[in-house]
């Protein structure tokens, strides 16, 4: 079929297959091979097990964010999103691959926390931490605790993204306008729980890297960085989505005008909550919480710093201003990659300078090899899970509205 | 004293926002400029259908932002760093991330500014008297009433412009005369 005829056409489930879809999975198993021999078979145990947590968190955050965003949206009554909401629910399936890809972070533990038992980490700890680490944190840093933490963390996702994108596709059938009211009813019960488990989720991924040191508004920093690789991902998806049963064929720039103002506001809400836990920690100055941010701010790493402040907030910031952009879904595009990268610098902000402290960023290939590895299993089985369905919720009682949807 | 050029508008009601969107795009594609439309609420596709250039007030909104955040770090530098040099817990003098807060709230201060005084200004209010309100039926403007304006060359006859009107779909037409500001 032509593109003109394809555009036109009544839109059917989509039972093509993704073209990213094999690719993405053979990639992906090969990059986590990669990884894993590099973990097994040389002596870079710290840089295998640091950056396969990288990749770890970039994904699944940008699973997570998409579940939290469809509730949220669910929550708003918003109308204008529901042609792209599949998609959003599409991303948030992916969410049950991450209970297997949490393994190898199980098997690297050691590496990572010292806290875990028999940690070689353990030896690099004195004074103040290593008690911090013995008595005070022992209640929460365990092994046991930690199972249970983790457990409740994936059901909790698990269940809200099958429950919402459930209710979804069983409207694209039946178009009960019930199905409505309860994804509407379901929204705002569960977000409290999303919240809470993505906040204590960073506490113990990431945050625990370094146990003495805590930030109450870590998760939100955290969620704020994910939320925003959603968006982007999202706007990449929309602007690629065209073809036979594709939903791109009937979003208008209106769409992503409001996608490229999503992006500039959590370009800036990024920045806001960054800054909000640095000046309280740079302010107060005091010696359990001010060493986390002195690796980082000066020395070595002080360039990585300023590269995310002027490349994850200023760039972006300024770019995305521009209302004529956010009108081109190609530009835009280009955009949302150079986000969905600067996202990863901003992780490896986090984490890398727990493995190599003030010696300063070094590049591992590892951090290539688990960056596609998981980032290929999660988008592969994405994209598995979109087939077979229609591509938007054809049935919902709003979707009308949402097609012939206009800037107000 | 000069004698007073008086204006003329030739005024028309529609009964729906759509009809008058539509009516609005058709005079204009005839020629007619310097047409406004009112209506209760904001209306979709209204300064599409007049042909109105790019709203100005986002520029003038960034430039107040700028102009606020210069501002306050040239404030905050002036008084703390070099006027009265105040030590803080032994921070440098001159410490960024202290003067971030004032930073951001003067930027937001000033950008606000600049939306609000803009707005009034490139919408030349406030204007307390037009013409148009010598029309008593205009007052439906505000509550239920879609109008359209169409200036209009005083002293000559507007039967021409207010047939077309009426051919668009206009439920009532009439023309007011009077001095502007």
């Amino acid at each position: 079929m032509t593109p003109a005829a394809e555009a036109s056409a009544p839109l059917e489930p989509y039972t093509g297959t993704p073209k990213l879809m094999v690719p993405a999975f053979g990639v992906g198993a090969l990059g986590i091979l990669a990884t894993l021999a590099g973990f097994f078979a040389t002596s870079a145990k710290g840089e295998a097990a640091h950056a396969y947590l990288l990749a770890f968190c970039y994904w699944v955050g940008i699973s997570v964010a998409f579940t939290i965003m469809v509730a949220i949206f669910h929550t708003a009554k918003a109308k204008w999103l529901i042609v792209l909401r599949r998609t959003m629910e599409t991303g948030a399936s992916a969410i049950p691959i991450f209970i297997l890809l949490f393994i190898p972070i199980v098997l690297m533990a050691g590496y990572l926390y010292p806290w875990w038992p028999g940690s070689p980490l353990l030896s690099e700890i004195h004074g103040i931490e290593l008690e911090h680490l013995a008595h005070k944190q022992h209640g929460y840093l365990n092994v046991t605790f930690a199972t249970v933490r983790h457990v409740i963390y994936f059901a909790v996702w698990c269940f809200a993204a099958w429950k919402l994108r459930g209710l979804s596709l069983k409207q694209d059938t039946t178009g009960e306008l019930d199905l409505t009211v309860r994804m509407r009813r379901f929204s705002p019960g569960i977000l409290p729980f999303l919240a809470l488990t993505l906040t204590f989720a960073s506490f113990d991924w990431l945050m625990s890297l370094t146990p003495l040191w805590q930030s109450t508004i870590f998760g939100v920093y955290y969620f704020a960085g994910s939320f925003l690789a959603a968006f982007c991902i999202l706007t990449l998806t929309t602007a690629r989505a065209r073809g036979k049963d594709l939903y791109g064929n009937v979003v208008t720039t209106a769409h992503f005008h409001n996608l490229g103002k999503l992006m500039l506001a959590f370009t800036a809400f990024w920045a806001y909550i960054a800054f909000s836990q640095f000046l309280l920690v740079w302010i107060a100055n005091i010696p359990e919480e001010a060493p986390w941010y002195g690796v980082r701010i000066f020395g070595a790493w002080k360039p990585v710093s300023l590269v995310l402040f002027f490349g994850h907030f200023v760039l972006p910031f300024f770019t995305l201003l521009s209302r004529n952009l956010k009108l081109q879904p190609a530009k835009l595009s280009v955009v949302a990659i150079y986000l969905l990268a600067i996202h990863a610098v901003d992780l490896y902000w986090l984490i890398w300078p727990a493995l190599t402290g003030t010696t300063g960023p070094t590049f591992h290939w590892t951090l290539i090899t688990a960056f596609v590895g998981v980032g290929g299993i999660a988008v592969g089985f994405a994209l598995r899970n979109s087939r077979n369905h229609f591509t938007m919720p054809v049935k919902d009682p709003y979707i009308a509205e949402s097609l012939r949807y206009v800037q107000p | 004293m000069e004698a007073t050029v008086l204006d003329s508008w030739v005024l028309a009601e529609f009964e729906t926002p759509d009809i008058l969107v539509d009516a609005t795009r058709q005079m204009r594609e005839k020629g007619f400029q310097g047409m406004d439309t009112y209506s209760p609420y904001p209306l979709h596709g209204g300064s599409e259908a007049l042909g109105l250039p790019p709203s100005k007030v986002p520029f003038i909104a960034l430039c107040g932002g700028l102009t606020g955040m210069t501002t306050a770090l040239a404030m905050q530098t002036w008084m703390n760093t070099l006027d009265y040099p105040l030590n803080i817990g032994g921070r440098p003098l001159l410490s960024l991330p202290a003067w971030v807060p004032i930073t951001f709230e003067l930027s937001v201060l000033f950008a606000a500014f600049g939306i609000f005084f803009g707005l009034l200004g490139l919408s030349r209010l406030p204007q307390p008297y037009h013409p148009v309100f010598e029309s008593d039926a205009f007052r439906t403007a505000s509550t239920h009433g879609y109008w359209l304006s169409v200036p209009h060359p005083t002293g000559q006859d507007a039967a021409a412009v207010i047939d077309q009107l009426k051919a668009l779909g206009a439920t009532q037409v009439t023309v007011v005369t009077g001095e502007k500001e």
